[in-house]
C-alpha cells in the first residue's frame, strides 16, 4: 500500500518534471528568438542586395525583415568606398582600432593588475585613503573630463596636431589606459580570495614582493587577466563618443571604427542610404568580438562574479 | 592584515590633525637636527643627497627642482597661453584681451585671451607645485635618513640598493606610480577643471550672445539659477532639473530590478536540471554583451523606426493603423510608451549579465539546503522563496548597489534608443533623457560648459551619497581584511 | 632613498616640460600649436560631399604656381556641424575654411575669422556676386565692418517629387499634390528636416502675383556690434493666413507630413507610402536620387497655394483665393580664412581662395560635383551645359529650379553673430512646429501656449517666435488682443 502510493507519487512527478521541463525549453525558445531578432535582422541587412527599378542600389532601412535578395554588395562597397575624403576609409579604421585595442590591452591590464595586487596583498600607509579617493573619482560623469583631456592632450600635440595628425591615436590610447588602474576593484575581488597564506610561506622563503607578484599570484590569476585583457581590448571597438571628442572630427582618417560606423547613421545630414553598409560594417566588427567573447567566456563569467560579489 | 585595518580605523578624524601636527614637528626637527646636507636640502634638492655621496639620486632630486623652477619661472606657452607664475595669475581670469586687432598691411592678427585654458593651465600649475613641494619633502627625509644611518655607523643606501629596495618593501611604490601619475593627469585634473567651470560664465550661448569669447568667475551664481531661472539654460534646469532628476531615479530602480529578476529567472530556466543545451542558450543570450552596444542598441532602433519590420508587420496584420513612434523620437511622440519601450529593451541588453552571474551562484548554494526542504515537504516555488532567492540576494548585493549606480549614469541605451525623447518644445532635456544624457546635451551640444558641470556635480552628489551610504554599511568595505 | 621610480618619472616630465618650453620659445609666443606652427602647409576644410574635387583643384593650382610657397592638405568636414567644431577650437582648425554664410556674423565675433584685405580678391567678390550675397558676406571686427566671406557655392530649397505618381502640373501647386497623394494613399509632401532653414519654406512664402510678405527678419540691422537688430516681423496677417492654411494642410490624411525620424528618404520611398514630394535642397540629390531611382526624381519649384475661406477667417490683410509661392532661404556656402593662421600665410591664402572662388572653378564644380555655383549669371552656364549634353535632366532642372527659387527667397540676414545666436534659439522653429501641429507648446515654464488651434492662439505662437528672434528668450507676457505691433 505504502509502496504503491511513493510509486504513484513519484509517477506524478516525473510527470510534472517532463511537463515542467518541456514549458521551460518553450519560454527559452521563445526568449532566445526574441533576443536574437535583432541581431540577426542586422546580419541579414549586411547581406541585404536590392534594387530600385532602374538599378539604384536600396541601402536604407527597409520595412522587409528577410531581404528579397542576398548578396556581398555590401561589403565591397564598405571595403572599396571613399568615406569622409578617406579613401578605403574603412580598412583604415579597423587597423586604428585595432591598434590602440591591442595597445590600450596590454597597458590597461598591467596597471590593473599592478594596482590591485597592491590594494589586496600589501600593506603600506595611505592604501585606504587610495580605494575611496578611486571610489569617488569612479562617480563623476565621465563626460564631465572629455573636454579637459582633450585640451590637456592638445597642449602637448597629442591631439589637434595638423602637422602629425597621427598623434591623436597615442593620445587615445593615453585617454582609454591612463585611468584604467583606478577601476582595480574586480581584480582586487579575485585577489583577496587567493590566502594570504601563501603569499606570507613565498615570503618565508626569501622571495620579494616582487617575485611573489610574477611568480605565484600572477599564475594563479589566469581568468582575471583574460577578463581584464577582454575588457579593454573590446571598449576601443565600442566607444563611439569619446575617440571622436579627442581625435577630432576632421581627422576621419584616424577615426577608430565605432566612430566612422556611427558618423554614417548620424551625420549632419545623415546618409540614410548607407545604412546596409552600417549592417556590414557591424557584423565584421562584431565577428571578432563575439568570437572572443565565447572563447573567453568561462572567464568573463567569473570576472562578473567576482566583481559582483566583491563589488 | 588585521592589525593593519584596525590601525586605520583608529585613525579618525583626530588621527588626521595629530598626524599634521606631527609632520609640521617633524620638518623643524629634521632642519635643527639635520646635517649640513639635510639643512641645504630645504634650499637646494639633493644637496643632502650630495653630501652623502649619494650622486644619482642627488642629481635626480636637482633635476626635478631645475625643471620645475624653470616652468615656474619662464613660463613656456603652449596655444599662446603660459604655463608657471603666468598661469597663477591667469587664474584670476582678469587681464585678458578680446583680441582681434588686424592690421590690413601685413595680415597679422592679435589672437585674444582663451579662458578655459588658462583656467586649465592654471590647475596643471598648481599640480606641479604641489609635486614641487612632495619632492621636496621626499629629499628631505631621503638625506635625514641618511644622517640617521651615518649615525649608527652604518654607510647610506647605495643607489642600487634603493632600486632593489623598490622590488620588494617599497614595491607598491613601483606599482602605483604610474596610475597615481595617470590618474592626476587624465582624471583628476580634468575633473577639478571641469568642477571648476561651475563657478564661472563659460556658457557659448551666453558669449556669442555677448559676442565675447571671454569668460569668467561667477561664485555660486549658476547654483543659485537652478532656482530662479536666470542665465540663458538656467530656465531649462529650473524647469526640467525635478522631472529628470524624478525619471532618472525610476529607471535607475525599474532597471536594475527587471534585469536584476529576470535574470535570475533567466537562470533558473537555463539551470533547471535535465535540461538539455544549456551551454547553447547561455551562448545565445550572451550574444547581446558580446556584440558592441552602438551595434545592438542602433539595430533596435532601426528596427522600431516608422518604416522599420515591426511596424510595416502591425500594420499589415492590422493591429494599427499608423506607425507607432515607439521611441518618442518625433515631436508629439508618446512619453509613457517611449519610458516603457527603453526600460523593456534595457532588458533585453541587462538580463543577460545577471543571468550569467546568477548562474555561477546558483550552482553554489549548498544542496543540503534543498535536501532539508525537501524532506519537510516544502514546495518547489517555497524553496524558491525561502532558500534559492534569499541566498542569491544575500551574495549580490553589492552588485544591486553597482548596477543601481550604473544605470544611473546609463549613458548609451538611452542616448542610442530614444535621444532623449520625445522632445520638449524650448528644452534641451526631453522625456526620457537621464542627468547623464542631459549633460552631455547641454556641454556638447550647446557648449553651455557652466550648466553641464552644475549637473554634473548633482548628479556626482547623488550618486556618492547613494554610493557612500550603502557601500560604508557593506560587509564587502566593513570586513574587507576578514574575508581573507 | 624613497620612491625613486617617482622621482624617475617626475624627472622625465619636467624634462618634458622644458622640452615644451623650449619648443615653445623657439616657435614663438604667437604660434605653438597655430595652424601656422607647421610651416609650408595651407589646410583647406570644405564640405565632405566635394573634398576631392577641391584636393584636385588646389594641386592643379600649386602645380601651376611655382612661387605660390605653400602646399595645400583639403579635408573634409561635416558642412552642418563645421562651425561649432572651428568655435570650438580655433587654433587646431584649417587655415582656410567653407561655411554656410550664416555662420560669417558668429565666426567673425568669436574672433575665428580673418577679414579679406586683398583689394582684387574684393573686387572680384563685388563683381561676380548678385546683390543679396554681396550685402550678407561682412561683418565686423573691434567695431570696424569688414568682408569675411567668399561665396562659391548657392544653396536654397526647391522641391523633389516622385514622377511617377505625380504629373508635373500636379506638382507645381500644393493642392496639385494633395490630389495625387489621394490617389496614391499617401501624403503629399513632406520637408528634411524641422529646423529654422527649412521651416523657411513657409515663414518666408509670398504672394505669387507680387512676391508680397510682410514677414521681415533683422530688417535694416546694422551690421556694427552693438547695433540695433533691425526689425522682425512674424505675425502680420498673411503669415496667420499661411499658417493656418499650412495646419489644415498638415491634419489633412493626404497633406503634409514632418520628416520620418527614420529619414525623409523613407518617408519618399514609394513602398513606403510616405509622401510624395519633399523640399530639399541640391545636397539632398543623391539621397533623392536613391530613394526614388533616377527616372523617378523629379525636380520643380516649391509649390503655390491657394488660401481657403477658413484660413483668412477673421483676417483682414488677406483674402481667400490669394495664391502663395512658398519661400526659400538663399544661401551662399562661403570660403574663410581662419584668424589664428599665421599672418605670412595671409597672401597666399587670399591668392588661393580667389582661384577657387573663380567663375571657372565653380562651374567645374557644379560639372563634378552638382554644387550650383554663385555668381551671377551662373544660369546660362548651367543652360549650355544641358543643352550640350554635358549634365543629365535632374542634374539640369536641380540647377535650374534652385537658381529660380532664388527669386523667391532671401539670404538669411544674419549680419552678427548675436542675431545668428537669436534665430536660431532652439525654441524658434519648435514652436512653430508646435503650432503647424496645433499641439500645445509644453513647457512647464513661464510661458504657456495652450490653444494654438485658434485664431488668437496661432497669433500668439507667430509673436512668441518672433520674440526669440528678437531677444533669445521667451517674452515673459503677451500683448493684448489687437495690440499686436505691426511691422513698420
Amino acid at each position: 500500500m505504502k509502496n504503491s502510493l511513493t510509486n504513484k507519487k513519484y509517477k506524478s512527478q516525473s510527470a510534472n518534471r517532463r511537463i515542467s521541463l518541456s514549458v521551460t525549453y518553450t519560454l527559452l525558445i521563445v526568449f532566445g528568438i526574441i533576443w536574437l531578432i535583432p541581431l540577426l535582422w542586422i546580419f541579414l541587412s549586411a547581406f541585404r542586395c536590392e534594387y530600385q527599378a532602374d538599378g539604384t542600389f536600396i541601402g536604407r532601412v527597409t520595412s522587409n525583415f528577410f531581404p528579397n535578395s542576398f548578396g556581398l554588395e555590401n561589403f565591397k562597397m564598405l571595403f572599396s568606398s571613399t568615406y569622409y575624403g578617406v579613401d578605403h576609409a574603412f580598412l583604415k579604421w579597423m587597423l586604428n582600432t585595432l591598434i590602440i585595442a591591442i595597445i590600450d590591452c596590454i597597458i590597461s591590464t598591467l596597471l590593473v593588475l599592478s594596482v590591485a595586487y597592491c590594494m589586496s596583498k600589501l600593506k603600506f600607509k595611505l592604501r585606504k585613503t587610495f580605494m575611496n579617493i578611486s571610489m569617488i573619482l569612479g562617480l563623476f560623469p565621465g563626460f564631465m573630463s572629455m573636454i579637459a583631456i582633450y585640451f590637456l592632450l592638445k597642449s602637448i600635440g597629442l591631439t589637434g596636431n595638423p602637422a602629425h595628425p597621427e598623434y591623436s591615436l597615442v593620445g587615445l590610447v593615453l585617454a582609454y589606459s591612463a585611468g584604467a588602474g583606478l577601476g582595480f576593484q574586480i581584480a582586487k575581488g579575485f585577489f583577496d580570495v587567493i590566502p594570504n597564506a601563501l603569499v606570507e610561506s613565498a615570503k618565508l622563503d626569501g622571495c620579494t614582493n616582487s617575485k611573489v607578484f610574477w611568480r605565484i599570484i600572477l599564475p594563479l590569476a589566469k581568468p582575471i587577466i583574460i577578463y581584464q585583457a577582454l575588457m579593454s581590448f573590446t571598449g576601443p571597438w565600442m566607444d563611439f563618443i569619446f575617440a571622436k571628442v579627442i581625435i577630432g572630427a576632421d581627422n576621419a582618417r584616424y577615426w577608430t571604427v565605432s566612430v566612422g560606423l556611427y558618423s554614417m547613421l548620424f551625420g549632419t545630414h545623415p546618409d540614410t542610404n548607407l545604412f546596409t553598409q552600417f549592417a556590414a560594417g557591424c557584423v565584421i566588427v562584431a565577428i571578432p568580438i563575439v568570437t572572443l567573447f565565447m572563447f573567453l567566456q568561462k572567464y568573463y563569467v567569473e570576472g562578473v562574479t567576482a566583481g559582483a560579489v566583491k563589488g | 592584515m588585521g592589525t593593519d585595518s584596525k590601525r586605520t580605523r583608529n585613525n579618525g578624524r583626530a588621527g588626521f590633525f595629530f598626524r599634521i601636527g606631527n609632520a609640521f614637528s617633524e620638518f623643524g626637527k629634521r632642519f635643527v637636527d639635520g646635517s649640513l646636507g639635510t639643512k641645504l636640502s630645504h634650499f637646494i634638492f639633493g644637496a643632502g643627497n650630495f653630501y652623502h655621496g649619494q650622486f644619482i639620486k642627488g642629481l635626480l632630486f636637482l633635476l626635478v627642482q631645475a625643471g620645475i623652477l624653470a616652468v615656474m619661472i619662464l613660463c613656456p606657452t603652449i596655444n599662446n597661453t603660459p604655463y608657471g607664475w603666468k598661469a597663477l595669475a591667469n587664474l584670476s581670469l582678469k587681464n585678458v584681451s578680446e583680441g582681434g586687432e588686424f592690421d590690413f598691411a601685413t595680415g597679422e592678427m592679435t589672437v585674444g585671451s582663451d579662458c578655459k585654458l588658462m583656467v586649465l593651465f592654471g590647475f596643471v600649475t598648481i599640480a606641479l607645485i604641489v609635486i614641487y613641494f612632495l619632492v621636496w619633502n621626499l629629499n628631505i627625509a631621503s638625506s635625514y635618513k641618511a644622517d640617521k644611518a651615518r649615525k649608527v655607523g652604518k654607510k647610506p643606501t647605495t643607489f642600487v640598493q634603493d632600486i632593489k629596495e623598490l622590488f620588494d618593501g617599497k614595491f607598491h611604490v613601483l606599482m602605483l606610480t604610474p596610475t597615481c601619475l595617470a590618474a592626476t593627469v587624465f582624471t583628476i585634473l580634468p575633473t577639478v577643471f571641469m568642477i571648476s567651470l561651475a563657478f564661472t560664465t563659460y556658457n557659448s550661448q551666453d558669449m556669442n550672445k555677448l559676442g565675447t569669447n571671454l569668460f569668467g568667475w561667477n561664485g555660486f551664481q549658476n547654483f543659485s539659477s537652478v532656482f530662479t531661472g536666470e542665465g540663458s539654460l538656467g530656465f531649462e534646469i529650473k524647469n526640467r532639473f525635478l522631472p529628470v532628476l524624478g525619471w532618472t531615479f525610476i529607471w535607475a530602480i525599474l532597471a536594475t530590478l527587471t534585469c536584476y529578476f529576470g535574470g535570475i529567472i533567466l537562470a533558473l530556466l537555463i539551470n533547471k536540471k535535465g535540461l538539455k543545451g544549456k551551454k547553447l542558450f547561455r551562448t545565445l543570450f550572451i550574444l547581446t554583451i558580446a556584440v558592441p552596444q552602438f551595434i545592438s542598441l542602433l539595430a533596435v532602433r532601426n528596427l522600431l523606426g516608422e518604416y522599420g519590420p515591426i511596424n510595416s508587420l502591425l500594420l499589415s496584420w492590422g493591429w494599427i493603423k499608423e506607425p507607432i513612434g515607439f521611441l518618442g523620437l518625433q515631436a508629439g511622440d508618446s512619453e509613457i510608451l517611449a519610458k516603457i519601450m527603453v526600460i523593456v529593451i534595457n532588458m533585453w541588453v541587462g538580463i543577460p549579465y545577471t543571468m550569467l552571474m546568477t548562474s555561477g551562484i546558483l550552482m553554489n548554494i549548498p544542496t543540503d539546503l534543498y535536501e532539508a526542504a525537501r524532506v519537510d515537504g516544502s514546495s518547489t516555488t517555497k524553496m524558491f522563496f525561502k532558500i534559492t532567492l534569499p541566498y542569491v540576494v544575500f551574495v549580490t548585493t553589492p552588485y544591486l548597489i553597482s548596477s543601481f549606480v550604473g544605470n544611473i549614469n546609463s549613458f548609451n541605451t538611452i542616448y542610442l534608443l530614444t535621444g532623449g525623447g520625445p522632445t520638449y518644445v524650448g528644452y534641451q532635456a526631453g522625456g526620457t533623457d537621464l542627468l547623464v544624457t542631459w549633460l552631455y546635451k547641454v556641454t556638447i551640444d550647446q557648449g553651455s560648459y557652466n550648466t553641464g558641470a552644475v549637473i554634473g556635480i548633482f548628479t556626482f552628489l547623488i550618486t556618492a551619497t547613494i554610493t557612500l551610504v550603502t557601500y560604508r554599511r557593506s560587509k564587502a568595505y566593513n570586513e574587507e581584511d576578514t574575508f581573507q | 632613498m624613497k620612491k625613486i621610480i617617482a622621482l624617475l618619472v617626475l624627472l622625465a616630465m619636467s624634462l618634458a616640460a622644458l622640452a615644451g618650453c623650449s619648443g615653445g620659445n623657439a616657435t614663438g609666443s604667437n604660434s605653438g600649436n597655430t595652424p601656422g606652427g607647421n610651416g609650408g602647409v595651407i589646410r583647406v576644410w570644405v564640405g565632405e560631399e566635394s573634398v576631392e574635387f577641391y584636393k584636385k583643384v588646389c594641386d592643379e593650382y600649386v602645380a601651376a604656381h611655382s612661387d605660390f610657397g605653400f602646399t595645400v592638405e583639403v579635408k573634409g568636414m561635416d558642412t552642418g556641424t563645421i562651425a561649432q567644431v572651428i568655435t570650438n577650437d580655433p587654433i587646431a582648425a584649417a587655415d582656410i575654411y567653407t561655411v554656410a554664410h550664416d555662420n560669417i556674423g558668429k565666426l567673425a565675433a568669436t574672433k575665428c575669422a580673418k577679414p579679406i584685405g586683398d583689394q582684387s580678391l574684393i573686387d572680384q567678390i563685388l563683381a561676380d556676386n548678385p546683390e543679396s550675397f554681396r550685402k550678407v558676406i561682412y561683418s565686423t571686427l573691434n567695431d570696424k565692418e569688414y568682408l569675411f566671406g567668399v561665396p562659391y557655392i548657392s544653396q536654397a530649397l526647391f522641391l523633389y517629387y516622385n514622377k511617377a505618381l505625380v504629373t508635373e502640373e500636379q506638382a507645381a501647386t500644393f493642392e496639385g499634390l494633395r490630389e495625387a497623394a489621394k490617389q496614391a494613399g499617401t501624403k503629399a509632401i513632406t520637408v528634411t528636416g524641422d529646423d529654422g532653414f527649412n521651416m523657411s519654406f513657409a515663414l518666408l512664402a509670398t504672394r505669387a502675383s507680387d512676391h508680397a510678405t510682410t514677414v521681415k527678419i533683422y530688417e535694416g540691422a546694422e551690421s556694427v556690434s552693438g547695433g540695433a537688430k533691425g526689425i522682425s516681423n512674424c505675425q502680420g496677417d498673411d503669415t496667420v493666413a499661411i499658417v493656418r492654411w499650412l495646419q489644415a494642410y498638415a491634419a489633412d490624411p493626404n497633406g503634409f507630413k514632418w520628416a520620418s525620424p527614420d529619414g525623409w528618404d523613407a518617408d519618399l520611398d514609394k513602398s513606403n507610402k510616405g509622401a510624395l514630394a519633399v523640399i530639399g535642397g541640391a545636397w539632398h540629390y543623391n539621397t533623392a536620387k536613391a530613394a526614388l531611382g533616377e527616372t523617378n526624381l523629379g525636380i520643380a519649384l516649391i509649390p503655390t497655394f491657394t488660401l481657403t475661406e477658413e484660413s483668412v477667417k477673421g483676417l483682414s490683410g488677406v483674402k481667400a483665393g490669394d495664391v502663395y509661392r512658398g519661400g526659400t532661404f538663399a544661401d551662399c556656402k562661403c570660403f574663410m580664412i581662419n584668424a589664428n593662421s599665421s599672418a605670412d600665410k595671409y597672401v597666399a591664402e587670399q591668392a588661393l581662395i580667389k582661384y577657387l572662388s573663380s567663375k571657372e572653378i565653380q562651374n567645374r564644380s557644379y560639372l563634378e560635383c552638382l554644387n550650383v555655383p554663385a555668381y551671377v549669371g551662373a544660369s546660362e552656364f548651367i543652360k549650355k551645359c544641358y543643352e550640350e549634353g554635358k549634365v543629365s535632366e535632374s542634374q539640369y532642372n536641380l540647377a535650374a529650379m534652385q537658381v529660380s527659387m532664388a527669386e523667391w527667397g532671401i539670404p538669411q540676414p544674419f549680419i552678427t553673430g548675436i542675431l545668428n545666436t537669436y534665430y536660431y534659439s532652439k525654441n524658434g522653429p519648435q514652436v512653430f512646429r508646435a503650432i503647424i501641429d496645433k499641439s500645445a507648446y509644453p513647457t512647464t515654464g513661464d510661458v504657456i501656449l495652450s490653444e494654438t488651434e485658434s485664431l488668437a492662439g496661432v497669433r500668439k505662437g507667430l509673436y512668441l517666435i518672433e520674440y526669440l528672434w528678437m531677444h533669445g528668450t521667451t517674452p515673459k507676457e503677451f500683448p493684448k488682443e489687437n495690440d499686436y505691433p505691426t511691422p513698420a
